[in-house]
């Protein structure tokens, strides 16, 4: 599926319930006309893990996604063989088998080798969408082994040949920022940093994500995050923690994010025990 | 459309000027992303082509202003909190050591490394700094460590399949030899928090050096420096040749003499990397006389929040070498009852004992 225009993407994502701002969809537009890795930084709670899943949801693809950690290595990462298997694939030959050769490449066959995201993703190309999530938790070693899966979108397993995606997978690649990630990685990648949304965009994605929601409650939710967010806070709700909120309040009947309901329900947004001192502290959310 | 790509081309120029990594290839991008976009959307277009890093919007934003005029600028975002600003100060007050009561004749025949070991840092040459950076690689090694996910060869433990389907090959397929592994164990990230001002300054250089060395062991060491404000030296010292390094680094430390303020310092280091998780399982050395000019409460909470982050919290005070010494300092008694290890770490055998206790 291919989109025409920006306008056309951004449509498409906000039916999907997702709403981007323009630089955003230009963005995503960019990386899937040009074929390019995105690269999405933001605070946490932006919505960057969501733009992979939106994106599955509208080109109608799977999103295969692969969960980044400290130590993560190709075996968890590309392609493992499924060495019990082979064992007792070879033990179960043994008896009275003569052209063993045939059998030596059964044994690096394609049965015997367990996919993992990066093959999966690339062999198949673009029914998928490939979300490469957190990569600054995995260290330095993996994301020099990215380099050659985001550039030429091939894999080489030795004993079967190289794997190349006819056409490549969608690749959304995201970061927290705990660490820098290299620049040879970031320059394969479309750059795009996601901002806290403003107001009216907030009303709206709660409004989206979670329609019972009044609206008169919704916008005061988003007002009450947004000042949240001024506050000098360890960690500034994102827009999830605004959705969770607004929906906790909505079920508590409150009309507005104020009063008691709305302090026994700040647990929802802020997370962090100094936050909260600091929210009672601005006489906010009570 | 020649006329077009020129002017493209010119833009990126600009940006590469005013420092951004703008390549040739990127370049190339950048043209491919604006031929595909409308002229309205050609902020965008430079913005995810150009731009790699968050710190470079606001350089972004202003060469764009200037070369495309205001009206193709959509609204200018609020530009983003700068965690580290890098200001160029004077090098001259490079970090020379003060040479000359190096050794005395009496000395002379003791083994030269032991008294390096014994050495105060501030009494150090840069030749003797060196030398004694090269020594330090025992102390990083004998460091904490932690384990890793990722699995090593070893006598006991769970059995390795791909080894002993391996070895199998040998005895005809029946697996006799059966191979073992287990986690390996990898060094945690080493913070350094030093304090640049007054007093504390030659320390800190020696430091510097020192960090400089442990990058190669252990490349997860980050450097921060701060007085009245932090700075980051990591990228700084990320260059090979030492000297360089240290040049670098001075030209980024925004002031060798001023007042501290540790507790302000620390906040900006959480608020930036640290709590997202540089700080999380990490050894944090802070270097300092805890002479705080800021709020004694506010460093007690930021030490707090470092004591639920880090693995260990070490804090080297050079003033504890006299062993009359008392933590009087308003800021040094708000801290100490967040510090694992308290030493003075004056010089490398002080180091050494920090690393042994840590392990222990």
């Amino acid at each position: 599926m291919r989109f025409g225009s920006v306008d056309e993407l951004e449509g498409a994502l906000r039916d999907a319930d997702y709403l981007p701002d323009r630089g955003l969809a230009t963005s995503i537009f960019l990386a899937l006309e040009m074929r390019r890795p995105l690269l999405l930084e933001g605070e946490a709670g932006v919505g960057k893990t969501e733009v992979a899943k939106t994106l599955a949801r509208l080109l109608g693809a799977d999103l295969i996604r692969l969960q980044c950690y400290e130590g993560i290595d190709a075996s968890q990462a590309l392609y493992e063989w499924d060495y019990a298997r082979q064992l007792l694939y070879a033990r179960a030959l043994q008896a009275g088998e003569l052209d063993v050769r045939a059998h030596a490449s059964e044994l690096y066959g394609p049965d015997f080798l367990v996919e993992r995201p990066l093959l999966k993703a690339i062999r198949s190309g673009d029914r998928a969408v490939l979300l490469i999530d957190e990569l600054d938790r995995a260290d330095d070693e993996f994301e020099a082994f990215l380099l050659e899966i985001l550039s030429d979108y091939t894999v080489t397993v030795p004993e079967i040949g190289t794997i190349a995606a006819d056409e490549p997978p969608a690749v959304v690649v995201t970061s927290n920022r705990t660490r820098e990630l290299h620049d040879a990685l970031k320059r394969r990648c479309l750059y795009h940093w996601i901002e806290f949304p403003d107001l009216e965009r907030e009303v709206e994605i709660i409004r989206l994500r979670a329609p019972e929601v009044p609206l008169r409650l919704a916008r005061s939710v988003a007002e009450a995050v947004s000042r949240l967010r001024e506050l000098d806070l360890v960690k500034p709700p994102g827009a999830a923690e605004a959705i969770d909120w607004a929906r906790a309040l909505a079920l508590l009947g409150a009309e507005e994010a104020a009063g008691p309901d709305a302090l026994q329900t700040l647990g929802w947004a802020v997370k962090n025990r100094d936050d909260l001192r600091a929210v009672e502290a601005a006489g906010l959310g009570g | 459309m020649v006329d077009e790509t020129r002017t493209l081309v010119e833009f990126a120029r600009a940006l590469r000027g005013q420092g951004l990594p703008a390549g040739t290839g990127a370049t190339a991008e950048f043209c491919r992303a604006a031929s595909l976009l409308e002229p309205t959307d050609l902020y965008w277009a430079g913005r995810a082509t150009l731009v790699a890093r968050r710190e470079e919007i606001p350089t972004y934003d202003r060469v764009f202003r200037e070369f495309f005029g205001a009206q193709l600028a959509p609204i200018p975002l609020p530009p983003p909190k700068p965690h580290v600003r890098l200001v160029t100060a004077g090098l001259d007050e490079g970090p020379e050591g003060d040479a000359g009561d190096a050794s005395s004749p009496a000395v002379a025949l003791a083994s030269r490394v032991e008294i390096l070991r014994r050495k105060s840092f501030d009494r150090c040459t840069r030749e003797e700094l060196d030398e004694i950076a090269r020594l330090a690689a025992g102390f990083a090694r004998a460091l904490p460590r932690r384990h890793s996910r990722r699995r090593r060869p070893s006598t006991a433990g769970p059995l390795d399949l791909p080894r002993t389907l391996r070895r199998s090959l040998r005895t005809g397929g029946e697996p006799f030899d059966r191979r073992f592994r287990e986690r390996r164990r990898a060094p945690r990230p080493l913070i350094l928090l030093l304090d640049v001002s007054g007093s504390m300054a030659d320390h800190s250089q020696a430091l510097l050096v020192l960090a400089h060395s442990l990058r190669r062991i252990q490349p997860r060491t980050e450097v921060y420096c701060f007085g009245t404000r932090l700075t980051s030296a990591t990228r700084a010292l990320a260059v090979t040749d030492p000297d360089e390094a240290l040049r670098r680094a001075a030209a980024q430390v925004v002031d060798w003499e001023g007042g501290t303020r540790i507790g302000e310092s620390l906040k900006e280091f959480l608020d930036g990397t640290g709590h997202r998780g540089s700080a999380r399982g990490a050894i944090v050395v802070v270097c300092s006389d805890g002479l705080d000019v800021g709020e004694p409460a506010l460093l007690a909470e930021q030490m707090a929040r470092l004591h639920r982050l880090a693995h260990r919290i070490v804090w080297l005070n050079p003033l504890k070498k006299d062993p009359a010494y008392e933590p009087l300092a308003r800021g040094m008694e708000a801290a100490l009852p967040y510090v694992d290890v308290f030493s003075s770490g004056h010089n490398l055998a002080s180091l050494e004992e920090i690393a042994l206790e840590l392990s222990s």
